[in-house]
């Protein structure tokens, strides 16, 4: 793929240059947006609306080890250290209205999804509360079944008064056509990362889960840019000639091929180079593969019906659905990408995510023989997390792998 | 009399097994969000799930430990088949941890019925519209459980009853701050408001208010408890009335708070009661944070109140947030108040006794 050169691509897509487009934005006098990761971006993108994703720039702060100010200013502020980290660390951006950057500038508006967390509602309720921003609730049913018709339609009306609320609160205006052109964006960026999500079905998979961990970022926040569709085509291009090449970031040749369950553990990403220079590579993780993407029935989005398409995706959330459900999830992945073992990370910040592991776990070694690895700690808060115990439990279970091999 | 309503908390697994084997069917909510009118219409008894001091619970749970204690609690009542009164349970979100554990429940088949209240957030047009929906829906699949199909009217006359229930509080709580009712006897008020038939509720409350009195104030400094955990509750009273407080008023979802807002009576019962549950009763990030902290302060100056002791329970993310937006309030107007945050576990409210001591003292 000569057309797109990633480096260049790369330099456009990046957390810096996101964070640099969106200061130039405000200076030309576009509207700022205090977004939850998980509200239909595509729509902001074309309404020429700039998002700041508060657990975004939690996760890329804890990542580069400069989260600390911001869980001490939350400490400061008497939020107590048991509340999820993003809110935490996120809180902590917008009270000192700085990122790891540069200061960010005020914002103008918020927008919120509130049932892919319930901590969101109360998180951007305060937002509102405190910083007297103009607040929009992307509302959401508790449900357990969200491919219910009547949900999403109910959840396609929210996005209709989203735009409602943005024309309402700024100068900007819904122009269809940009709209159907952002999710043509989407639509190409989102199946592209499904290609490069499969290609790690190769043996050796030619990725490295902590790599796809930044640069999974604009898929989460700059859906609808052009840019983002050109960066995954380039990427998918890239891995390609990888898996071709029989590349892998498993050190001595790709010997166990792992599941990672949960966030990854921004603080401490080391602990997947960890695996990788112990012959072990993770293929699959449900926060790349799930999360995130073209999540509707036939994983592309329908670009005759926007909202109704975008409503499809964005109420498509993993952890709203049963235990059974999610276990299906696994055990067509540990088939399909011939899975050596799991690693769970039981993530006290994110219980959507961990409650039910233990009994995802009984369902997975009930079918399959696998060896299974807890690791416990927080997606960004590194308070109480050891890495000299992370990496003996790591030992262990290569140990365990190994003797399986025999 | 008003040790009865201890009687009946206390009682209240006996008294639930009494019922069942006479025929009614038992549903439980977990936590206070969930329509208990619509249960009372299908013919059976709403009962809410409520934690217990007991350790053999929170070691048999098999949660997370990072969970908060009622959810460890109730787990553990679920495993010691303390609960196995409970023909269905009714999940309606209040925060990750309630709304996952009934993703575990369906796992294990913990209960022969298992609903999760698919509320709204919001409380316009559309989200009612979506709500009452949902509130027909899940009439229909009670009604299948009870066999006994919930009418308009069956629906109207329970609201009216849960209603006379909420009056009923808040008269009681207008006259208790000099009625010398103990702090801990009214947790149990509420408490047993919890699994018992509204209809005996209401009539115990009749008798209660008509037997209220002017007492012997008790003695300064006087505090109001926000709170959720009720044993956690009862420790803290007591700590405090060792060093010399007098708890006058308090704040639970299911005191005063619950009483604060009637369901609506008249037109479709169903929209009428999706309007009384949306965004109307006191829960964190369901509600106004002005609202909720000008509803604090005022009960404290009605109650007399001098001081707020904010209890949260460890890795209850939701009240220990919602705390530290309410902080910023109770600082602006000065308002003296003390957040503990704790295990319900004995050890750990053992050590919140310097604290309590000190903001009494720092009151007198």
């Amino acid at each position: 793929m000569a057309e797109l050169d990633l480096k260049a691509i790369q330099k456009r897509v990046s957390a810096g240059a996101s964070y640099r487009k969106m200061v130039a934005a405000a200076e030309a006098g576009a509207p700022i947006c205090v977004a939850s990761a998980g509200i239909p971006n595509e729509v902001m993108h074309a309404m020429g609306v700039y998002p700041i994703y508060p657990e975004s720039l939690a996760a890329i702060s804890a990542g580069i080890g400069k989260a600390e100010p911001f869980f001490d200013e939350s400490r400061t502020r008497g939020l107590s250290s048991t509340v999820c980290s993003y809110t935490r660390c996120g809180l902590g951006i917008c009270w000192t209205g700085t990122t790891p950057f540069g200061p960010i500038p005020p914002p103008n508006i918020a927008i919120t999804d509130v049932n892919v967390c319930s901590l969101h509602l109360t998180w951007w309720a305060y937002l509102e509360d405190h910083f007297t921003l103009p607040t929009f609730y992307m509302d959401m049913a508790s449900t357990d079944d969200p491919g219910a018709p009547e949900y999403i339609d109910y959840y396609e009306n929210q996005i209709r008064e989203m735009v409602a609320f943005v024309e309402r609160t700024t100068a900007c205006r819904l122009d269809m056509d940009r709209l159907r052109e952002s999710v043509r964006s989407s639509d190409l960026a989102g199946d592209f990362w499904r290609k490069m999500m499969e290609l790690r079905r190769h043996r050796p998979s030619p990725m490295s889960f902590r790599t796809l961990a930044g640069q999974i970022l604009p898929l989460v926040t700059s859906l609808g840019d052009q840019d983002t569709a050109d960066f995954y085509e380039a990427l998918y291009h890239q891995y390609l000639e990888g898996a071709k090449e029989g590349k892998t970031p498993a050190q001595g040749g790709e010997k166990y091929r792992l599941i990672w369950n949960g966030i990854p553990i921004w603080h401490h990403l080391q602990v997947i180079n960890y695996f990788e220079e112990k012959g072990a590579n993770f293929v699959w993780e449900p926060y790349t593969s799930l999360n995130w993407g073209n999540k509707t029935r036939t994983g592309r989005l329908d670009l005759d019906r926007p909202f109704h398409t975008l409503a499809e995706k964005y109420t498509n959330v993993l952890n709203n659905k049963p235990i059974a459900r999610r276990f299906e999830y696994f055990d067509q992945a540990i088939r399909d990408y011939e899975v050596d073992g799991l690693v769970m990370f039981s993530n006290r910040s994110c219980r959507p995510m961990s409650i039910g592991q233990h009994e995802l776990v009984q369902l997975i070694t009930e079918r399959h023989d696998l060896p299974v690895l807890i690791i416990e700690g927080d997606q960004a808060d590194p308070e109480g997390f050891s890495w000299a115990d992370a990496r003996t439990r790591v030992d262990g279970f290569i140990e365990v792998l190994e003797g399986r091999r025999k | 009399m008003i040790g009865r309503f201890r009687e009946l908390h206390e009682q209240r697994h006996d008294r639930a097994r009494a019922l069942k084997r006479q025929g009614t069917k038992i549903i439980a909510s977990f936590y206070g969000l969930a329509p208990k009118e619509l249960v009372r219409a299908a013919g059976m008894l709403p009962v809410q799930l409520v934690e217990d001091r007991d350790s053999r619970y929170e070691a048999k749970s098999g949660l997370l430990p990072y969970l908060c204690g009622m959810s460890k609690n109730l787990a553990g009542q679920i495993a010691s088949n303390v609960l196995d009164y409970v023909d269905g349970v009714m999940v309606s979100t209040v925060c990750d941890t309630n709304r996952h554990l009934l993703d575990i429940w369906v796992h294990q088949r913990a209960f022969p019925n298992l609903w999760l209240v698919r509320a709204p957030t919001k409380n316009d047009e559309g989200a009612l519209d979506y709500f009452a929906n949902e509130l027909r829906r899940l009439a229909l699949e009670l009604g299948a459980v009870s066999g006994t199909r919930v009418t308009d009217d069956g629906l109207r006359e329970s609201i009216a009853l849960f209603n006379e229930n909420r009056s009923l509080f808040r008269r009681f709580y207008d006259a208790r701050p000099t009625a010398g009712v103990s702090a801990e006897d009214t947790v149990y008020v509420f408490a047993s408001a919890l699994t018992t038939p509204v209809e005996e509720h209401n009539a115990l409350m009749r008798e209660l208010i008509g037997s209220l009195s002017p007492g012997v104030p008790g003695p300064d400094p006087k505090l109001m408890l926000s709170g959720l955990n009720i044993p956690m509750a009862v420790d803290v009273i007591r700590m405090a009335e060792k060093y010399g407080a007098t708890v006058v008023t308090d704040d639970f979802t299911h005191n005063a708070r619950y009483g604060s807002t009637e369901v609506p009576a008249d037109g479709d019962p169903f929209r009428a009661l999706a309007r009384g549950y949306l965004r109307a009763v006191p829960a964190p990030g369901m509600y106004s944070f002005e609202d909720r902290a000008v509803g604090i302060r005022d009960t404290m100056e009605r109650a007399g109140a001098r001081g707020l002791i904010y209890l949260i329970q460890l890795y209850c993310d939701a009240y220990a947030f919602e705390y530290a937006i309410l902080k910023e309030r109770f600082d602006r107007w000065k308002l003296p108040h003390l957040r503990l945050e704790a295990e319900a576990t004995p050890g750990s409210i053992e050590q919140l006794n310097v604290r309590v001591q000190s903001f009494v003292e720092s009151l007198l």
